[in-house]
C-alpha cells in the first residue's frame, strides 16, 4: 500500500433502493480527515438517505462506506460495523431527545452504554455543558427546556462520547431565523473546538456556502458537483448546480444560434462561438450582471416587473421575460408597479455557457 | 360630576345572567353528583349507620362481610391489571413496533373485545365450561366427557379470564398510541450509541411509556374491581364475593345501611388505586407528550417469527371476540349445550311454550315480559343519551366560556367525579338518596325516572367530553364570521354550529346509548322486577339456569349495540358529506 493519508470518509459506488424505488444510483465520494462536508440538495434529492447509511442505520443496497481506511458498510455485507464500532455521532432533525432523562441523564446515557465510569461520565457531561454554554440545564427534563436550548442539549449528547465523525441531519430546519444564524457559527466554533470530520445535511444553501469547507450539490440521488463552496459558485458544473446556489440566484436564458450571434427573443445576446457548434444553449448571467441602468450597447431585455427588496444597500429586482423568471440587481428602487414593463440591461458576456441537457460548455 | 350612566343597567343584567347560567349548572351538576355521595356517607353516620361500620369492620362477620370479600377484589384487581398490561402490552408492541403481517386488521380487532359486555364473555364461559356442580345442565366441554375442575369452572381463575379478555382491550389503544409516540428517532440515538436492543427497550422505549402503561394499568384495575357481572355469574354459584356483589346482596336482603357501608369502602378502593397512577405520572415526570414529532416509527423485523406472532395475535382477538358471539349464538339455538351446532331450532327465539324444551317456557320474542324489557332498554338508551348529551353540551359550553375561573373548575372536576365512582356504587348512593321519599318528592325507588336521572349522571363524564370536542371543533371565528353577514343566534346556530356539532354530538350520543342497553351494574340494583331491562332479564335467566334464555337475550343485546354503531357511521356519513 501506498502511504497516502486515509480520507475520513470514502464512499465507493454506493446505491440504495426501496423496492422499485431508487433513491441512489451510484455515488462515490471521499472527504479528507477534519473537513466539514455539507450535503445540500431540495427534498427527496436523497441526502438524508445517505446521511443514514453513513450513521449505520440503513444499509447500502450496493457499494460501500469506508471510514479511515476501514470499510463499515458495503452493498454485499449489509451494515458490516453497527453504529458503536463506527465511531460516529448524529444529530437528529427532531434532536430526539430522550424525554424520561434529565439533560444530565441524555448527555450521559451514551457514555454509560460505552461503559465510562461515573466519575468519568460527570466530567464529561459538565465539559460539553460548558462547550455549550448550558451548564444551568443541567437538571432539566427535555419538556422544560426551549427548541434552541434543545438543539444545544441534542448536540452536547452527540459531543460526549467524542465521536470522530459527526453527523448533522438538518439541525436547524426546527429554529428561527436569528436563532438558526446563531447556531451556526456555533456549530462552526465546535467544529473548531473537536476537530471531528463532519457531514452536514441541509436544504439551505446559505448554510451550505457559510459552513461547509466541502459542498457536495445533490440531486436525483447523484452528486452533481463536488468541490469547495467558493469554486461551486464561481464555476458551477450544470445549471442545477448554477441556480441553485448564490443569492440572489443567477439567471438562466435559453438562446439560439442566428448567423454569427446567440439571440433570445429576438434580441442577440452573445457571439455563436461560445456555442461550441452547438444550435440552443442556455446562457448563464449572475443577478449582478443583470441590471435596470441603460447601458450604451448592451443588450436589453425588456420585462415585467413583479418586485423589488431591498438588499444590501441595492435593490433586487425580479421580473419576468416570458415564463422566465430573472433576478437582477439596480442601484435604486424602480418606479414601476407589479405588471409594468421594465428593461433589463445584461453586461457584457453570460457568464457560463450550458447545454440545453444542463452540463456546462463554456 | 353628573355623568349619566346609561350603560349601567343592561351591563347589570348581562353579569346576573352570565352568572346565572353556571350557577344553574353548578347546582345540577350538584344535585345529579355530590348530594348522591353526600346522602349515602350522611346515611353511614346515624345510629344504624354506624352499627353497620361496625358489624363490617369490626365483628365476627367482618372476615366474610369486608375482609374476604377484598382479598377477593383485590386479587382480581391487580390480577386482571397485570393481565391487561401483558396482553395488551404485547399486541400493542406487534401492532405498533414490528413486522407483523395484517397490522391494521390486528389492531382493529383488539379494540374489539371492549365492545363486548363482560356478562356476554362471562355467560359464554359458563356455556362452554360449567360443571354439573352447581346442579342444572353442564357446560359444552363436561357434556362432551372432559373432566372441568371446580376451579376452571368458578371463581378466581375464570372470573380473571373473562375480565383480562374484556379489559386488555382497553390497555391495548393507550399503551399503543403510547408506543407511537416513541419516535424512530430516539430509538435511532439510541443505537447510534451502539446500545444493544434489550438496553434500548428497558433504557428507553419502556420508561418513555411508563405512564401509559400506568394509567393503563390503573384503569383497568378501577373496571375490574367495580365489575359486578363477571363475579357474580361465576363466583356467587361458588360464594366468591367481591365488594361489588357483596354490596349487591347487602341491599338485595334489605340491609341498605350495610350495603352503604361497603359502597362507601369500594370507593375508597378504587380511589386509592386512581389516586396512587395519579401521583405516580403527575409532575415532572408526566413526559409523554413532550415529542409530537417522531412521525417514523422504527419497526423491528420479526424474521421467522413473523407467521407464529401474527398467529399469537390474531388467536387472542379471535378467542375474546368471535369465539364468544358464536359460543352465545350457538347456544341460543342448541337444545343441548352438549351438542353446541346440531338440532338447531328457533325454539329459544321464537317457540311457543309447553313442550318439552326449556321447561315448557315460550321463545324470548313470545315472551312479554322480554318484549316489555327490550322496549324499556331502547327507552333508557334514548332517553339517557339525550338527556346526557344535552346536560353534556351545556356543561361544557359553560366550562369553555368561564375557564380559568373556579367556577369552570369547578364544574368541570364535579362533572369527571363519576368516572372515579363504581357504577354500582353509585347506583347505592342513588338508592341513599331516592330510595325515602325527599321532602315532596315520592321516593322513587324501582322507578324509571330514577334509572334515567342516575345514568345521565354516570354518563356526564362521557358527555361533558363528547361535548368539548364537538366545541372544540367550532372555532368562534366560524360563529363570528357568520356574525357578520347579518344572521340572527338562531340562524347561526341552525345553519353553522349545528351542522358542525351534529357528527361529535351523534358520537357521544350513541357511546352513551350503547353503554347503557349493555350496563348490568348500574341498573342492577335500580330496577325494579316488575319492569326489567334486557341485561337484567338475561342475569336473572343465567342465575335459575336458563343459559339458552340468557344467551339468546345477551345475543340480542349485542345486536342493538352493533346496529346502533352501524346507524351512527351511516348517520355520519350522510350529515356530513364533505367529510371524505
Amino acid at each position: 500500500m501506498v502511504s497516502e493519508p486515509k480520507d475520513a470518509i470514502r464512499i465507493t459506488n454506493l446505491v440504495k433502493r426501496f423496492g422499485d424505488f431508487t433513491a441512489i444510483p451510484g455515488l462515490s465520494l471521499a472527504v479528507p480527515p477534519g473537513a466539514f462536508l455539507v450535503l445540500v440538495g431540495p427534498s427527496g434529492c436523497g441526502k438524508s438517505t445517505l446521511l443514514r447509511m453513513l450513521a449505520g442505520l440503513d444499509e447500502p443496497t450496493g457499494g460501500e462506506i469506508a471510514f479511515m481506511g476501514q470499510v463499515v458498510s458495503s452493498g454485499a455485507g449489509g451494515v458490516v460495523a453497527d453504529p458503536k464500532k463506527r465511531n460516529a455521532g448524529l444529530v437528529f432533525q427532531s434532536y430526539a431527545l430522550w424525554p424520561h432523562m434529565t439533560v444530565a441523564g441524555n448527555i450521559g446515557w451514551p457514555l454509560k452504554v460505552a461503559g465510562w465510569d461515573k466519575p468519568a461520565r460527570e466530567a464529561r457531561i459538565d465539559e460539553v455543558l460548558a462547550l455549550l454554554g448550558i451548564s444551568t440545564l443541567r437538571d432539566r427534563y427535555p419538556a422544560e427546556i426551549s427548541g434552541g436550548q434543545q438543539q444545544r442539549v441534542a448536540i452536547a449528547r452527540t459531543l460526549a462520547p467524542k465521536p470522530a465523525i459527526l453527523l448533522f441531519d438538518e439541525p436547524l430546519s426546527n429554529l428561527d431565523a436569528k436563532l438558526r444564524i446563531e447556531m451556526r457559527s456555533e456549530l462552526m466554533r465546535i467544529h473548531r473546538a473537536t476537530g471531528a470530520t463532519s457531514v452536514y445535511v441541509t436544504h439551505d444553501q446559505v448554510e451550505a456556502m457559510t459552513m461547509a469547507t466541502h459542498v457536495a450539490v445533490m440531486n436525483q440521488g447523484r452528486v452533481e458537483q463536488f468541490g469547495p463552496p467558493v469554486g461551486l459558485l464561481k464555476h458551477p458544473a450544470t445549471t442545477f448546480v448554477a441556480t441553485f446556489l448564490g443569492t440572489p440566484p443567477g439567471n438562466l436564458l435559453p438562446a439560439r444560434r442566428q448567423g454569427d450571434m446567440l439571440v433570445h427573443a429576438g434580441i442577440p445576446l452573445a457571439p455563436a462561438a461560445l456555442a461550441q457548434g452547438r444550435d440552443e444553449v442556455q446562457l448563464f448571467y449572475r443577478a449582478e450582471q443583470i441590471s435596470t441602468a441603460k447601458g450604451t450597447g448592451r443588450p436589453v431585455l425588456r420585462a415585467e416587473f413583479s418586485e423589488a427588496a431591498p438588499m444590501a444597500g441595492r435593490v433586487m429586482v425580479t421580473a419576468t421575460v416570458g415564463p422566465i423568471r430573472l433576478s437582477a440587481i439596480a442601484e435604486e428602487q424602480p418606479d414601476a408597479r407589479p405588471g409594468d414593463g421594465i428593461d433589463l440591461s445584461l453586461s457584457g458576456a453570460p457568464d457560463a455557457v450550458f447545454a440545453m441537457s444542463g452540463e456546462r460548455i463554456e | 360630576m353628573s355623568m349619566p350612566e346609561p350603560a349601567a343597567p343592561p351591563r347589570r343584567r348581562l353579569l346576573t345572567a352570565r352568572r346565572l347560567v353556571p350557577a344553574l349548572m353548578i347546582l345540577i351538576v350538584g344535585v345529579l353528583v355530590l348530594a348522591p355521595l353526600l346522602r349515602i356517607l350522611m346515611a353511614t353516620l346515624t345510629p344504624s349507620g354506624l352499627e353497620a361500620w361496625g358489624a363490617i369492620l369490626a365483628s365476627p362477620m367482618s372476615p366474610n362481610l369486608w375482609w374476604r370479600p377484598l382479598m377477593n377484589t383485590l386479587i382480581l384487581g391487580l390480577g386482571v391489571s397485570a393481565g391487561c398490561l401483558l396482553l395488551g402490552g404485547f399486541t400493542a408492541w406487534l401492532v405498533v413496533m414490528t413486522d407483523v403481517p395484517g397490522r391494521r386488521i390486528l389492531g382493529v380487532m383488539h379494540t374489539l373485545p371492549f365492545m363486548i359486555p363482560s356478562f356476554a364473555a362471562a355467560l359464554a364461559w359458563g356455556t362452554l365450561f360449567r360443571n354439573s356442580r352447581m346442579g342444572g345442565s353442564s357446560g359444552f366441554f363436561e357434556a362432551n366427557g372432559f373432566v372441568i375442575p371446580d376451579w376452571l369452572a368458578w371463581g378466581v381463575v375464570p372470573v380473571l379470564i373473562v375480565l383480562i379478555a374484556h379489559y386488555y382491550s382497553l390497555a391495548y389503544p393507550i399503551i399503543a398510541a403510547a408506543l407511537s409516540s416513541v419516535g424512530a428517532d430516539l430509538v435511532e440515538a439510541a443505537q447510534m450509541t451502539g446500545a444493544r436492543r434489550p438496553r434500548i427497550f428497558f433504557g428507553i422505549v419502556l420508561p418513555v411509556v411508563t405512564p401509559a402503561l400506568v394509567s393503563a394499568a390503573s384503569l383497568t384495575l378501577a373496571g375490574a374491581v367495580a365489575n359486578f357481572a363477571a363475579p357474580a355469574l361465576l363466583g356467587l354459584p361458588v360464594r366468591m364475593q367481591t365488594l361489588s356483589t357483596r354490596l349487591f346482596g347487602m341491599i338485595e336482603i334489605g340491609q341498605a345501611e350495610r350495603g352503604f357501608v361497603l359502597a362507601l369502602l369500594l370507593i375508597a378502593v378504587s380511589g386509592v388505586f386512581l389516586f396512587l397512577s395519579d401521583r405516580l405520572v403527575s409532575g415532572r415526570r408526566a413526559f409523554v407528550t413532550v415529542t409530537g414529532k417522531g412521525g417514523r416509527t422504527r419497526r423491528f423485523p420479526l424474521g421467522r417469527w413473523r407467521w407464529p406472532l401474527f398467529a399469537a395475535g390474531f388467536g387472542l382477538a379471535m378467542l375474546t371476540t368471535v369465539v364468544p358471539v358464536l359460543v352465545l349464538v350457538s347456544s341460543s339455538l342448541a337444545p343441548q349445550t352438549g351438542a353446541l351446532f346440531s338440532n338447531w331450532t328457533l325454539h329459544f327465539w321464537l317457540g311457543e311454550g309447553g313442550g318439552q324444551i326449556a321447561q315448557g317456557n315460550a321463545g324470548i320474542f313470545r315472551n312479554p315480559v322480554l318484549i316489555g324489557a327490550l322496549v324499556n332498554t331502547l327507552k333508557l338508551g334514548v332517553v339517557v343519551a339525550l338527556i346526557s348529551m344535552v346536560l353534556g353540551l351545556a356543561l361544557a359550553h359553560t366550562i369553555t366560556r368561564n375557564k380559568g375561573t373556579v367556577l369552570a373548575n369547578v364544574l368541570s372536576q364535579l362533572a369527571f367525579l363519576p368516572l372515579l365512582i363504581p357504577s354500582i356504587a353509585f347506583a347505592a348512593a342513588y338508592i341513599a338518596l331516592f330510595g325515602a321519599p325527599l321532602g315532596p318528592l315520592p321516593s322513587l325507588y324501582g322507578t324509571f325516572t330514577l334509572l334515567v336521572i342516575a345514568a345521565a349522571a354516570h354518563n356526564l363524564p362521557y358527555a361533558v367530553q363528547a361535548g368539548r370536542s364537538v366545541l372544540g371543533q367550532i372555532s368562534t371565528d366560524l360563529e363570528e364570521s357568520a356574525r357578520l353577514t347579518g344572521a340572527g343566534p338562531l340562524r347561526r346556530m341552525w345553519a353553522i354550529v349545528f351542522p358542525l356539532a351534529i357528527r361529535g354530538l351523534l358520537a357521544g350520543a350513541i357511546l352513551v346509548f350503547v353503554k347503557m342497553v349493555r350496563d348490568l351494574s348500574l341498573v342492577v340494583l335500580l330496577f325494579s322486577a316488575t319492569s326489567p331491562v334486557l341485561s337484567m332479564v338475561a342475569y336473572r335467566y343465567a342465575a335459575e339456569g336458563f343459559m339458552q334464555f340468557a344467551n339468546a337475550i345477551t345475543v340480542l343485546i349485542l345486536v342493538i349495540c352493533l346496529a346502533a354503531s352501524l346507524i351512527a357511521q351511516a348517520l355520519q356519513a350522510r350529515v356530513q358529506k364533505w367529510k371524505e
